[in-house]
């Protein structure tokens, strides 16, 4: 078995009573894009920091190809960094900022100027060489900082929630950026941020960060689809928690009793339950249809708004129980009906795509 | 957007509707300035050209004499002593205030505005005391044996510089601690990820995002030195003499009165220039700063 | 990292080092003329070989003194009591006003600041030696609020740009005169920048040296003028004790400072 690229062993980090991050482990392999996604305060940053170099964990150790990086200073890690503000010198122009990690490594004229005249084609700023920060718009300014962090080819890039002061459009604009230059360079990436579809967008893997501790690891199809726990099912992507009774479970399918009495089987339990006990389970709107079909068991709601959305429509519903529910349908071009009109229906689901998940210690 | 400070773009105005509105308030301050300080001073500096006779003799006299230009070169000698070592001790102190924790840095502030506050004449005294020949310090290094023979530390250049380096710190240390502050530390974390040594980062990105603010308070700190009067006269000697004490005794001890208004005519034009420069300076600073 | 006081390595401590030495050194003149009030050698040997209050009985046995701390005190209060009132309404004009000419005439009230001292004391020494002024409470009562009124100024109008003038604006909606409004909704606003102005402006004049010496007169001498007197004579040891009060009376201008702006910030 080979050593893996960057390896966090046990990380752990406290601030005086306070511990930011509990116990962290993850194996990274060359060329990963990986996402550390989670609220804020959730140590995923705390986390990309200790990896820079910017704080020292209270312990657990960080090895690049098998090798400790914690006794090695920040400006010796060789490690490119995109951060959450500008971070640009603003007295130097563009050219000059992102030769600078190659004039402190004191490299040949020449050389340095191919280089940032490279880097300047990949984020497709020629031509603003010239520049100084100041003049540029947020999201010129952070390309530079790019092709700043890329400029002396780091094996590793960290980017710290890069794109949260940028407006939407721009966002879009330099996400698909950062995926084009993650393709053409090989770049290990490891990136931060609190916004899931930015996560879903970029990433080959995601972590998703919950009080210190990593909730679960995954591509998003893992997370999206098979969560490993509620927290997860609610971070990523919208879900409905019903609460429910356990009966029984056969080979990971459990039959349920809802609030409403009826009866579901066929239900994916993600974890062991014993018989009566109280569950939760989460079905997610876009699950939901307004028909039945082959295996489907239906649900007895009132409909309360009712929204179309082109590709489907945006329903909130109240069940029996007196619970509203988010049910997200997609549009039926076969059949203009819409059940939604009426003032009471049935709304459907199949139980192999809902999940079973223990009721909350905690509220 | 930088480098073209020559072609200032006119300053914008707002379309001024009524031009005196609000005038009034400034009247009272107006009229005490107007006649107790641009009266005085522009009458003072009459003087220079009509006394003793009409002319511009006292120009010429102050110009082409070696004592006086010796004077002046002494005035812009000890200005410029006192500014580099008051910038280098200020800056680690400005630093170290800007970034240590409030509780202990709230100790130093309280230090600084002490010294700040405390009579002049109290604080020169005491170094007149410190530094004369059997003073404290010249006792102290003779008695660990450093020196055999006292220091000359008072009536020269060495008791000048020190008074003055005292006086002038807090003006200093604290414009400084301001502008260090508004430095993003992350903009320093960014320079050591690229891979800048401290020296590197120090060199390359602190020191010249700090440099605005170096600029005006060494100005502020040159131009407060130029024109001081009573330190240099009660630390300094006869042989380093400084503009403003040569003022106070042309006026005072030979009560040459044109001499001495020419002199603080020079005086006057020296010290308002570098102040328009260092306004420039402050103005500037604040349009980068604002990006 | 350089801006980390946590990652600053060994240099962190390099530069807290170096900050207590020069907090040392401004510390030093201001504790050893206290111990030195103290100190019982006349020629001002230090460590002194014993202690005495006989510099302070010295120093009250002697009526110039007090005589000359009741002229600077009065002297300042006047000066600190006309800079802050004409200040305050320059800075209402200066902030608020919108004439032509508005940043010629702050550079010009700010002047007085940034001109060396020496060149305005002859100024107006000669000034007022014309007009009958010389050597009187009133000739150094305006001279010092000349001196003090950019002291006044500053930190008045900082305080008002940063007042919302909105508010005083609703208040006249409300039915309150523009002066009551002012008066009861501006004024205690900008307190503490009024509070400010008036301790710098108070030190302005006590401090004051280089206009008084060319001022004073045999029968009026501030307290700085009996110091710079005695100071050119010899280094009495009852300077020592004088300025010791001195430096008391800084000690506890700063502590009620401090006092008085916690209070107006709440």
């Amino acid at each position: 078995m080979t050593e893996p690229f960057l390896s966090i062993r046990n990380l752990r980090k406290t601030f005086g009573s306070f511990v930011a991050v509990h116990d962290v482990t993850i194996d990274i392999p060359k060329g990963e894009f990986l996402t550390f996604l989670g609220p804020s305060g959730s140590g995923k940053s705390t986390t990309l920091y200790a990896i820079a170099g910017f704080q020292d964990p209270t312990s657990g150790d960080v090895l690049l190809e098998g090798r400790s990086l914690l006794s090695v200073p920040s400006h010796k890690r060789n490690i490119g960094m995109v951060f959450q503000r500008y971070t640009l010198f603003q007295h130097l122009t563009v050219a000059e900022n992102v030769a600078f990690p190659l004039r402190v490594r004191r490299r040949p004229d020449a050389e340095v100027n191919r280089k940032v005249a490279e880097m300047l084609s990949l984020v497709r700023l020629e031509g603003f060489g010239g520049r100084y920060p100041g003049a540029l718009s947020g999201g010129q300014q952070q390309r530079v900082a790019l092709a700043r962090a890329l400029a002396y080819d780091p094996p590793i890039l960290l980017m710290d929630e890069p794109l949260s002061a940028l407006d939407k459009k721009l966002r879009e604009e330099i996400q698909a950026e950062i995926r084009r230059i993650h393709r053409e360079t090989g770049v290990t990436i490891l990136y931060v941020t609190h916004d899931q579809d930015e996560a879903l967008h970029l990433s080959d893997r995601i972590a998703l960060f919950r009080d210190g501790r990593i909730a679960q690891i995954g591509t998003g199809e893992d997370l999206y689809l098979r969560p490993a726990c509620e927290f997860v099912a609610s971070f990523i992507g919208n879900s409905n928690f019903l609460p429910a009774e356990h009966l029984q479970t056969t080979d990971g399918a459990a039959t349920i009793r809802l609030a409403d009495g009826s009866i579901v089987s066929g239900v994916k339990a993600t974890q062991e339950f014993g018989q009566g006990q109280k569950t939760r389970l989460m079905v997610r709107p876009e699950a939901f249809r307004l028909r039945p079909g082959p295996a489907t068991a239906g649900l007895a709601v009132e409909f309360i708004d009712a929204a179309f959305f082109g590709e489907r429509r945006r329903v909130v519903a109240r069940t029996s129980a007196g619970q509203e529910i988010d049910v997200r349908p997609p549009s039926d071009m076969a059949n203009d009906h819409d059940e939604t009109a009426q003032q009471s229906g049935q709304v459907f689901f199949d139980p192999a795509a809902a999940f079973l998940f223990p009721a909350l210690q905690t509220t | 957007m930088s480098g073209n400070l020559p072609h200032r773009p006119p300053v914008l105005r707002k379309p001024v509707v009524r031009t005196r509105r609000g005038l009034g308030g400034a009247l009272p301050a107006l009229i005490i300035v107007s006649l107790f300080f641009v009266v005085p001073v522009v009458a003072l500096l009459l003087r220079s050209v009509t006394e003793p006779t009409p002319g511009l003799q006292n120009y010429a006299i102050l110009f082409g004499d070696g004592t006086y230009a010796r004077v002046f070169f002494n005035t812009f000698l000890v200005a410029s002593i006192v500014t580099a070592v008051t910038v280098m001790v200020a800056f680690p102190v400005a630093w170290t205030l800007a970034i240590m924790p409030p509780a202990l840095g709230s100790i130093v502030f309280g230090i600084i505005i002490l010294s700040m506050w405390t009579n002049l004449l109290t604080r020169t005294y005491a170094w007149m005391v410190l530094l004369q020949r059997t003073g404290v310090i010249n006792r102290t290094l003779m008695d660990i044996g450093l020196i055999s023979e006292p220091l000359p530390l008072i009536n020269n250049l060495t008791g000048v510089t020190i008074g003055m380096v005292y006086i002038m710190l807090p003006f200093m240390i604290l414009p400084l601690v301001g502008t260090l502050r508004a430095i993003d530390p992350m903009t320093l974390r960014a320079a050591a990820l690229c891979g800048a040594s401290p020296l590197d980062a120090f060199r390359r990105i602190l020191l010249p995002l700090s440099l605005p603010g170096i600029a005006a308070g060494g100005l502020m700190v040159f131009v407060m030195s130029l024109g001081y009067f009573v330190t240099p006269t009660l630390l300094g000697g006869t042989s380093n003499m400084m503009l403003a004490g040569m003022i106070a005794q042309m006026i005072q001890s030979l009560l040459n009165w044109g001499l001495g208004s020419a002199a603080a005519f020079i005086l006057l034009v020296v010290t308002m220039a570098l102040y328009a420069l260092q306004l420039r300076l402050v103005g500037t600073q604040r349009v980068t700063g604002g990006v | 990292m350089l801006l980390d006081y946590d990652r600053l390595g060994w240099l962190r401590g390099a530069l807290l080092a170096f900050t207590g030495l020069v907090a040392a050194f401004l510390l030093l003149p201001v504790v050893f003329i206290v111990l030195l009030s103290f100190g019982s050698s006349r020629w001002l040997a230090f460590p002194p070989p014993g202690w005495t209050l006989k510099w302070y009985e010295e120093l009250f046995a002697e009526p110039a003194w007090l005589e000359a701390a009741l002229t600077s005190a009065r002297i300042a209060t006047m000066a600190t009591v006309l800079a802050v009132v004409i200040g305050l309404m320059a800075s209402f004009a200066l902030v608020r006003g919108k004439f032509r000419g508005r940043d010629a005439v702050r550079g010009l009230l700010l002047t007085p600041m940034v001109l060396p001292v020496v060149v305005f004391a002859i100024a107006i020494y000669a000034f007022f030696l014309r007009i009958g002024l010389g050597g009187t409470t009133a000739g150094f009562v305006i001279a010092h609020t000349v001196l003090a009124l950019p002291f006044a100024i500053i930190p008045i109008s900082a305080a008002l740009e940063g007042f919302d003038k909105s508010i005083e604006d609703a208040a006249i909606v409300c039915g309150a005169s523009p002066f009551e409004a002012k008066l009861r909704v501006t004024l205690p606003s900008i307190k503490i920048g009024i509070f400010s102005a008036a301790i710098f402006a108070f030190l302005a004049s006590w401090d004051e040296v280089v206009v008084a010496i060319f001022m004073a007169s045999p029968t009026l001498q501030t307290l700085p003028v009996k110091i710079w007197g005695s100071l050119r004579q010899d280094l009495s040891p009852v300077i020592a004790a004088a300025s010791s009060l001195l430096v008391l009376l800084t000690l506890s201008l700063m502590i009620v400072t401090a006092l008085i702006r916690r209070k107006l910030s709440t």
